[in-house]
């Protein structure tokens, strides 16, 4: 793990002259100076949405270890509330703050790679997938024809109100976690995951799930998630990376113990496509009724009550209902003509 | 509060919780009372002593094919329905378009779509649905569709300038033992059943679930659309808890099966 993190901090080129993460109290917690810098990053390319999405260039990676903050009647860490990721969207999995390559509408002017985040492939240290060659063809296909769909298969399933995957799902829109007795839920914007903690047996092999079949585990800080039965048919990112539905992902979602910050690394073994297994690394940060809602980060409303503790909700999330992608939030005010 | 006043099921918790002490030091009578209370089948409680609703829950009637008395249909088995009085009192111009839905139901259902069902039909639609339950508020995880509901327990109400939901906004409070969920601000989208029973956007639901043992949960609601009906009217139905060993939902995301085969499995080289 030091290893990766390192690998991490030489690409971002700061994260290693961080504070500890852990070393934070819950209350009074103020964000570090080189943090509120980060918020504001300067990206290429006009669209202030991007530069809203794209909130940090840092990987911050929050070392699994002990658990010293809130936690639940049954013991399990208190990570309830809404998250989003802070590098970027599911425009490019391995270039997260570059946009896609050939998009006709969004055309930016990129600067040196090492003035945006690092690729989400924190190993191997290239951070480029490890694909068969084969594999790597049909993701450049895809790639190639994004943004000129010949065939319906070049159209991304999500465009189509289908739920995300298991990855993905982790830096799209933002999304709540909700912790019960023997479970984690996640509420995404399109879709939705419920991991299993309560020692009941993984579904069969044959039946394979968008969102895969979750059985996870707490170790500390970590929540660790064993995922397979995934159908393989929702794409990483628009620039068209995948896995096979052989794939078996191991996540570990490492929590701060201030519980404002988390981090994903994923491992994903797929001997069908890829020649060997490859670590995918997402941060977070948490947000709260201090936060602005957004209509990427944080879709929620305050709630209706008569006490005066600020409280927030979520919005309703349908898609398919609405012939749209963005659930209610981002729906338009009259829908355009065809 | 003695051990002699106590409802029996809080004696039924405090043997549970005290261990066999306890028992020794509590009368033969209370001791018989707890027995009686735990053979009726004593509702199952969370912490903050509110009945427990956690658990995967499914209806074994009808109601969806129709909630009202009908016989077999090619499309539907027969039911005795769930209307309190059989009859939805439908306004005349409603009930000619209910007569239009049923008529075109094998295309017009928007199940069909796998659109969010809507309550109350999310509840006794025939696939499982899951309580996760908590102090602020129950999830209802419904294996059709993968809708999620939410209905808030935490003393908030309906949002003052709402949009219309597909599932309704749900505000609940306990009232004793029954949960009551007051359900507002609904689109028109969604219809009742199978059978083309509708409603209109300005329909109210008052939910009343209660536990009337640890694998019963029964499911009234209160149903009252001034456009649509000329009185409110009433369901009840009973859901049973999953208890097949392992028993647990499987996603169900059914509006992808229309694009599902775009997407093959991406091994072919």
């Amino acid at each position: 793990m030091s290893k990766r993190r390192s690998s991490i901090a030489a690409r971002a080129g700061t994260v290693a002259a961080l504070p500890p993460i852990g070393a934070h109290r819950v209350l009074g917690w103020r964000p570090p100076l080189w943090l509120l810098a980060a918020l504001v990053v300067p990206l290429a390319g006009p669209l202030a949405t991007q530069a809203q999405i794209a909130i940090e260039k840092q990987v911050l990676v929050v070392a699994p270890g002990k658990w010293t903050g809130l936690r639940l009647a049954d013991g399990q860490p208190d990570v309830q509330g809404h998250w989003s990721n802070t590098i970027g969207n599911h425009d490019n999995f391995t270039d997260p703050q570059a946009g896609t390559p050939g998009d006709p509408v969004r055309r930016r002017q990129l600067g040196p790679r090492e003035e945006r985040a690092p690729s989400r492939v924190s190993d191997p240290a290239d951070g480029q997938l490890p694909y068969q060659p084969w594999a790597r063809e049909r993701q450049q296909e895809f790639l190639k024809y994004f943004f000129n769909p010949i065939a319906e298969t070049y159209i991304e399933p999500l465009a189509r109100c289908a739920p995300a995957g298991p990855i993905k799902s982790l830096f799209w829109h933002g999304y709540e976690i909700r912790q019960f007795p023997g479970y984690v839920l996640f509420l995404f914007n399109s879709g939705s995951r419920l991991i299993h903690l309560d020692g009941k047996p993984r579904l069969p092999d044959s039946v394979k799930l968008w969102n895969g079949d979750s059985r996870g585990h707490w170790e500390g800080n970590t929540l660790v998630v064993e995922v397979g039965n995934d159908n393989a048919k929702a794409r990483l990112a628009r620039t068209g990376e995948f896995y096979s539905e052989n794939a078996k992902i191991t996540e570990r979602y490492s929590f701060d113990n201030t519980g404002q910050r988390y981090t994903y690394q994923a491992t994903v073994t797929d001997p069908t496509v890829f020649t060997r297994p490859w670590t995918v690394t997402i941060p977070a940060r948490r947000y709260n009724v201090t936060d602005t809602p957004s209509g990427w980060h944080y879709e929620v409303f305050p709630a209706r009550h008569a006490g005066k503790q600020p409280i927030v909700e979520g919005y309703e999330r349908t898609c398919v209902e609405n012939n749209g992608g963005f659930g209610e939030v981002a729906l338009p005010k009259a829908a355009p003509k065809p | 509060m003695t051990a002699l006043a106590m409802p029996a099921r809080l004696v039924a918790r405090g043997l549970i919780a005290r261990g066999l002490l306890a028992v020794l030091l509590l009368s033969p009578l209370v001791v018989t009372q707890a027995a009686v209370a735990a053979k009726a089948g004593a509702v199952p409680r969370a912490a903050n002593g509110k009945p427990d609703l956690s658990g995967i829950w499914q209806t074994t009637s009808a109601a969806d094919f129709d909630l009202e008395p009908h016989s077999a249909r090619k499309d539907a088995p027969p039911g005795p329905g769930i209307v309190v009085g059989n009859v939805i009192p439908y306004l005349p111009d409603a009930l000619e378009r209910k007569q239009r839905n049923f008529a075109a139901r094998n295309e017009a259902d928007p199940r069909l779509k796998c659109f969010s069902l809507g309550v109350p039909r999310s509840v006794y639609y025939p696939e499982p649905f899951q309580i996760l339950q908590r102090p602020r508020d129950l999830t209802l995880l419904h294996q059709f569709g993968h809708s999620v509901r939410t209905i808030h327990t935490n003393g908030t109400e309906h949002p003052d300038n709402p949009n219309d939901w597909w599932l309704g906004d749900s505000r609940g409070h306990w009232d004793g033992d029954t949960l009551v969920v007051d359900v507002r601000h609904f689109n028109d989208e969604t219809w009742l059943d199978r059978a083309g029973n509708l409603h209109s956007d300005a329909l109210h639901v008052v939910e009343r679930w209660t536990l009337v043992d640890a694998n019963t949960l029964q499911y009234r609601a209160r149903i009252e659309d001034a456009k649509v009906y000329s009185r409110p009217w009433e369901i009840e139905v009973f859901l049973h808890r999953h208890r097949e060993p392992n028993f647990q939902l499987i996603e169900d995301y059914c509006f992808t099966l229309d694009y599902d085969s775009y997407y093959p499995l991406p091994v072919t080289k």
